[in-house]
């Protein structure tokens, strides 16, 4: 059932055993999961079932440190969340990413790979993916890996249908959960926002936060505020070790042939490093997405490589007469360091509408990034150049040790962090389970979750925690 | 002048001190300003370009 507004839900009298706050990826899918072993749900959202800048305005908030995106344009309030306009790129962590990393402090899952891996033929359903080839390694250094470009599947879109003719779950639009009450054991409320006003508490035996990688954060700190740490009692992490992948063009690579590595759809190949060659560095995870070049930046290249080594450069331009497509792009992703200095504040001045502190969001790129940078770029080129597959130019800015440019995208809109798993409740606010430390019914969904980030895009883990959470979820419920 | 009858230096030199010195060319050798091996696949950075030692012949 989808309700329009809080007061139909109300008139429906519908029970609900577990009340799922946000209806995004991982709202939806835990939600699916719990209706489908037969337990009653509600999913509370706050927006309706379109975009509006009036439901946007409660996301905006503020960054100190380095430039990031606007936090209202970063992510989309409505039914559905941001799959509304993901650009469905989907891959796994891999198994290396659980892994702690020597060389980089609070890496590391008290889960592993094997974990999430039973979900994944559900995930595959849900964002309609076929499935990944086993990566290639390319040298000892370099894997060429694969993202699928899933159809960007919107959530809301997709499951509306589903999810109205539903008998165990029920859709609430338009309502905000404010706060979460508790006791320190146990959530006995969450306080909603309704039609431009409070609209009361609601209660349900079971509560799973899924109100994307940044407002998790928001909520749980000022619940916990408001209920002087009854809602988080162990809340040293909490907004913590926030994460994106920053990404920036990297420089570009001519290739001895274009057709040795196969390229998607979109004319991309992707690689990373090894765990060996990431050791080896000391540099942590990153992505290189190589994309063709259209031909007057090819000759460009070429005229730029003359001036170092000209044979070189005479034999690509002969080369380029024969196949004019050898050029291509170099965008590098990669994966932060998990820093406690990266964080979710709850601003002192600015609130929303419903009088909920908005966030001011602390975010730095570290040293490590910068040398996770250079060093990826130089293992790439030095795998092209020893297989003989092409040559690399790294930008001068990363060469140079210059400033990030300005007029680049950044980041990927992946909010990670924030509610990390682990076993250290100094450390880490959910368990392996994702039930907030100390707190019998309290659960949280999404990339907030995430310890590390790896270096690929979010929502494939997401879906797939979710997958996993729905179904432990099921099995506590059912003793 | 030919070859085996010897020149300036040779009727010049006591036999024993032109041994000495057949005897030290070889260490001189190693003093001669000769260019290192180069391993023409060793991998360089100029210009930012990542690129084999011998792209630059
Ligand atoms: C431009 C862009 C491109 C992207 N491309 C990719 C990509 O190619 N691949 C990829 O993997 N990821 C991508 N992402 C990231 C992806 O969209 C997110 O990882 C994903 O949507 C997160 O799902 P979620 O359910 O955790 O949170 P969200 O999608 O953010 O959903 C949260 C939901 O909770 C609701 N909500 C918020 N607060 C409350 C509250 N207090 N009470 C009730 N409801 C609330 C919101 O309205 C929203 O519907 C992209 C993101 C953007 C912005």
């Amino acid at each position: 059932m989808i309700f329009d507004s809080y007061e139909a839900f109300r008139a429906a009298n519908f029970t609900a055993k577990v009340c799922i706050l946000g209806s995004g990826p991982a709202g939806t899918t835990i939600a699916r999961k719990l209706g489908a072993a037969g337990i009653p749900v509600v999913v509370l959202e706050a927006g309706s079932r379109e975009f509006s800048d009036e439901s946007q305005d409660f996301y905006r908030g503020t960054t100190v440190g380095d430039p990031y995106f606007d936090l209202d344009i970063t992510r989309l309030r409505f039914m559905g969340g941001s799959s509304n306009h993901w650009a469905g790129w989907c891959r796994v962590l891999d198994s290396q990413d659980f892994e702690p990393k020597a060389w980089a402090p609070d890496t590391g899952w008290p889960i592993s790979r094997a974990d999430i891996d039973p979900y994944l033929p559900e995930v595959h359903d849900i964002l309609e993916l076929p499935d990944f080839r086993p990566d290639v390694p390319i040298s000892d250094d370099i894997r060429w890996i694969q993202l699928i470009k899933s159809p960007a599947v919107r959530f809301g879109e997709k499951f509306a249908d589903e999810l109205d003719a539903s008998r165990n779950i029920a859709v609430v639009l338009n309502t905000y959960a404010t706060e979460l009450a508790g006791d320190g054991k146990r959530v006995t409320g969450a306080r909603l926002w309704s039609n431009g006003q409070d609209a009361g508490a609601f209660s349900a035996d079971y509560f799973i936060t899924c109100t994307g990688g940044l407002e998790n954060s928001r909520l749980l700190l000022w619940s916990n505020q408001r209920s002087n740490g009854g809602v988080v009692p162990n809340a040293t992490a909490l907004g913590r070790y926030w994460m994106e992948h920053p990404t920036f063009e990297g420089g570009n690579a001519i290739l001895a042939d274009y057709g040795e590595f196969e390229v998607d759809a979109d004319n991309e190949a992707f690689f990373s490093p090894t765990l060996a060659a990431m050791e080896r560095l000391q540099i942590m995870n990153f992505g290189i997405r190589l994309i063709e070049t259209p031909y007057p930046h090819v000759k460009r290249l070429i005229a730029d490589l003359a001036c170092t080594a000209p044979d070189m450069a005479e034999w690509m331009s002969s080369r380029l007469s024969q196949n004019l497509r050898c050029a291509a792009q170099l965008y590098v992703a990669w994966e932060q360091a998990p820093l406690a200095s990266n964080q979710i504040e709850l601003s002192k001045t600015d609130v929303d509408h419903a009088g909920v502190p908005r966030i001011e969001l602390h975010w730095k790129k570290s040293e490590l990034e910068r040398r996770t940078l250079l060093e990826g770029l130089r293992l790439f080129g030095t795998t092209l150049a020893q297989k003989n597959l092409g040559r690399v130019r790294i930008a001068d800015w990363i060469g140079n040790g210059g400033d990030y440019p300005t007029n680049e995208e950044t980041a990927g809109h992946h909010h990670m962090g924030g509610t990390r798993m682990g076993t250290d409740v100094t450390r880490s606010v959910v368990d392996a389970n994702c039930k907030v430390h100390g707190m019998d019914n309290l659960y949280v969904g999404g990339s907030s979750v995430f310890c590390t980030s790896g270096e690929c895009n979010p929502t494939t883990t997401i879906t797939a925690l979710a997958c996993r959470l729905g179904d432990h979820l099921g099995k506590v419920i059912a003793v | 002048m030919t070859f085996f009858t010897g020149n300036f230096f040779t009727r010049k030199m006591p036999r024993r001190m032109i041994v000495q010195m057949l005897i030290a060319l070889p260490a001189l050798s190693l003093f001669r300003n000769q260019p290192a091996v180069v391993d023409p696949d060793e991998i360089v950075e100029v210009n930012g370009w990542i690129l084999k030692r011998s792209d630059l012949a």
